[in-house]
């Protein structure tokens, strides 16, 4: 077996293309439509009636929101802006109080709509201490007052520890580890396939008929082969996690160790699915053909392309339960997003494990039946 | 050393080999002789335990290898028809990697592929990607791979297949030399007449799955003893010279060839005499007539009524 893996080395060494076409197909797909690397940050038209709002304390606290990026403009061309759908929403500020104007309803606009109310009512708070000491009489001193309060939050009298919780309805989307997790699973599909349809071309060649005439069992034949593809396929998925969260940067939620224990099932079952079209595959051509066929549909059925949270079809939810990349994909949002803990990510991986035992059974006695 | 008994292998309702007998000494070479579909590759891969017969046995030193292939796959090496080589490695990482699987190992690795690099002539071109390789050094290696592991039985599947006159002679040589020196017995497959009149001694003929003949050279052609081959030689083939010659029962098996027309005559019949007045009847200039002593194509158009390949 360690000669089938050698020689599989050697030949990966001298034709690597497959495995770099694919995994450059992934990152360009997953940082493109996933808007890596672009400025994500949200544009937002503001308003008002406050002079010189830029200096504002107001001011200053919303501009330094990561997410959206707050531009004055005029009462017209924002809200021309918003019926044209340029932006998803626009801000009206005002010295107490502000508005929120959306298109529609939307994750974005909940935000934007919490990071407003908490600069105005921490402004508020501060107006109201210092307006309270002032009615008792007290000569405020407003810059140590500030710090005392900025020193008082930091020791508070009270701590509020607040906590996410999810119900089955709860729906939590992140474009840039969906359309990465969804371009991985689906691009290494091709080369995991590309790896298993040696078998078929040595079967074509006459080398494997070579191997049965040596001392090498079958299962050693098999193993050696299937051993070699999955690990070409967890190297290739491995990289391209590792280079997104360490070099783009991408945020995992804590759980990009976990990612890498979901994709073993994973590609393991794809190696098993690539046997079992290698195994009904009648000549490399057919092949070629049936491949593209079940990945495309893979890919669409399983959420790869879309999130599967945006499908309402019955029928299309019910097939999506026969895909292995759904289970793929609920693992790694589980695991990211819900940052739920292994014990929960194990219903999905087991699903995984038991589609590749299946399909690997299926697969190796088909073959073995044609072949005899 | 290995015998085939009625030898039957049925592919859904066609019979590919039906009722083959046949059987190789130690240290000979036998040809399995028959046009393309003729049952010979399945034989062989019957013999080499790669598929199972429907039908009969194959004994080698009187054991069944059916139910123990293991026991032939020890002494056997198998030259198939196709390429079996990985074609981005070089001869050398092809050699070591079915080498290997046949567990050798360090120093005798090594030295085998030393051996056997030179045998097949590739020594210079061991570094060298077998893709770049002419289709006659490929045929080379891909011999070289199946004499590996010392094999007492070496099958050979029309190794000569789509190359060049020089290396089909180098191989053909090569394969002599192995019986001569290191006494492996040879089952050679080939629709190449003159190949297996050069190498085998004895030889199968087959056709639509049966042996149809076997013998050595001498034998199969003493089956023509009672007849010549004739080839007339003419400047234009025309339609009613050969239904003359068809309408002739002395004529026995009438190929047309371009310029030439090629016939089965008994031999006490002055084939001249009438010849030369069929073509004055159909105005047909004759170039030649040659008599031939029968070849083994000739026992093959005999007992098939086809040419080889047909």
């Amino acid at each position: 077996m360690r000669a089938i893996l050698k020689a599989k080395w050697q030949l990966f060494l001298r034709t690597p293309w497959t495995f770099i076409t694919m995994t450059i197909l992934i990152l360009i797909f997953a940082y493109l439509i996933g808007g890596l690397g672009i400025d994500v940050k949200h544009e937002i038209p503001v308003f008002t009636n406050i002079k010189d709002v830029e200096k504002t304390e107001t001011w200053s606290r919303i501009t330094e929101s990561e997410v959206f990026e707050f531009q004055l403009t005029t009462e017209t061309e924002a809200k021309q802006a918003l019926e044209d759908h340029r932006v998803e929403a626009i801000v009206f500020l005002d010295h107490d109080d502000f508005k929120v104007y959306v298109a529609t309803e939307t994750p974005n606009a909940n935000l934007l709509y919490q990071l407003l109310q908490s600069a105005y009512t921490d402004l508020f708070l501060n107006e109201s201490i210092i307006e309270a000491a002032e009615e008792h009489g007290q000569v405020v001193d407003i810059v140590s007052l500030q710090e005392d309060l900025a020193k008082q939050k930091e020791n508070p009298l009270f701590s509020i520890q607040s906590e996410y919780f999810y119900s089955d309805k709860t729906v939590k989307v992140d474009m840039n580890l969906q359309s990465l997790f969804g371009f991985t699973l689906f691009f290494v599909i091709y080369t995991i396939a590309y790896n298993v349809l040696f078998i078929l071309q040595e079967k074509q060649s006459g080398i494997w008929n070579r191997m049965i005439l040596s001392p090498l069992k079958k299962w050693q034949m098999y193993m050696g082969n299937l051993l070699y593809s999955f690990a070409v396929g967890y190297i290739q998925v491995v990289a391209v996690f590792a280079l997104f969260r360490y070099v783009i940067g991408i945020d995992f939620y804590g759980g990009f160790a976990k990612t890498l224990l979901i994709l073993i099932p994973y590609v393991f079952c794809i190696v098993a699915l690539s046997l079992c079209v290698v195994s009904i595959s009648k000549n490399e051509q057919h092949f070629n053909v049936l491949i593209p066929l079940i990945s495309v549909s893979f890919g669409m059925l399983g959420g790869a392309y879309w999130p599967l949270e945006i499908v309402t079809s019955d029928i299309m939810l019910f097939l999506s339960k026969l895909i292995p990349i759904t289970y793929g994909m609920e693992a790694l949002k589980l695991a990211t997003l819900y940052q739920m803990p292994v014990q929960d990510l194990l219903p999905s991986m087991a699903v995984l494990v038991f589609m590749g035992v299946v399909l690997m059974g299926i697969g190796i006695n088909v073959m073995e039946k044609r072949s005899g | 050393m290995l015998e085939v008994l009625d030898l039957t292998k049925r592919f859904k309702k066609n019979f590919a080999v039906n009722g083959v007998n046949l059987f190789l000494e130690q240290g000979e070479i036998v040809g399995l002789l028959g046009p393309n579909g003729a049952g010979k590759s399945t034989t062989i891969s019957m013999i080499a335990t790669l598929i199972e017969p429907n039908s009969g046995d194959i004994r080698l030193y009187n054991e069944s290898i059916i139910k123990h292939p293991e026991k032939i796959r020890a002494i056997l090496g198998v030259v198939p028809q196709e390429i079996a080589l990985y074609q981005d490695l070089t001869a050398e990482e092809n050699l070591e990697f079915f080498g290997r699987i046949y567990r050798l190992k360090g120093r005798d690795l090594k030295k085998r592929m030393d051996e056997v690099l030179e045998i097949i002539g590739l020594a210079d071109k061991r570094k060298e990607k077998v893709k770049k390789f002419s289709g006659g050094m490929k045929r080379r290696l891909n011999i070289g791979v199946a004499l590996l592991h010392n094999p007492q039985l070496v099958i050979m599947d029309e190794p000569t297949v789509g190359i060049d006159p020089q290396s089909r002679t180098y191989i053909l040589d090569t394969v002599k030399r192995l019986n001569q020196e290191k006494g492996i017995t040879v089952l050679y497959t080939s629709h190449y007449m003159e190949e297996v009149e050069y190498l085998c001694q004895r030889i199968y003929i087959m056709d639509k799955g049966h042996i149809i003949a076997s013998g050595t050279k001498e034998e199969l052609k003493n089956i023509l003893s009672q007849e010549n081959t004739i080839t007339i030689k003419l400047d234009q083939v025309r339609k009613q010279f050969v239904e003359l010659l068809k309408a002739d029962p002395v004529f026995r098996q009438v190929m047309v060839y371009d310029s030439s027309i090629q016939v089965m005559v008994p031999k006490e019949v002055n084939v001249f005499t009438r010849v030369l007045s069929m073509a004055e009847q159909s105005g047909v200039e004759l170039a030649a007539i040659e008599v031939k002593t029968p070849t083994l194509e000739d026992v093959f158009l005999h007992l098939t009524g086809r040419a080889l390949r047909d």
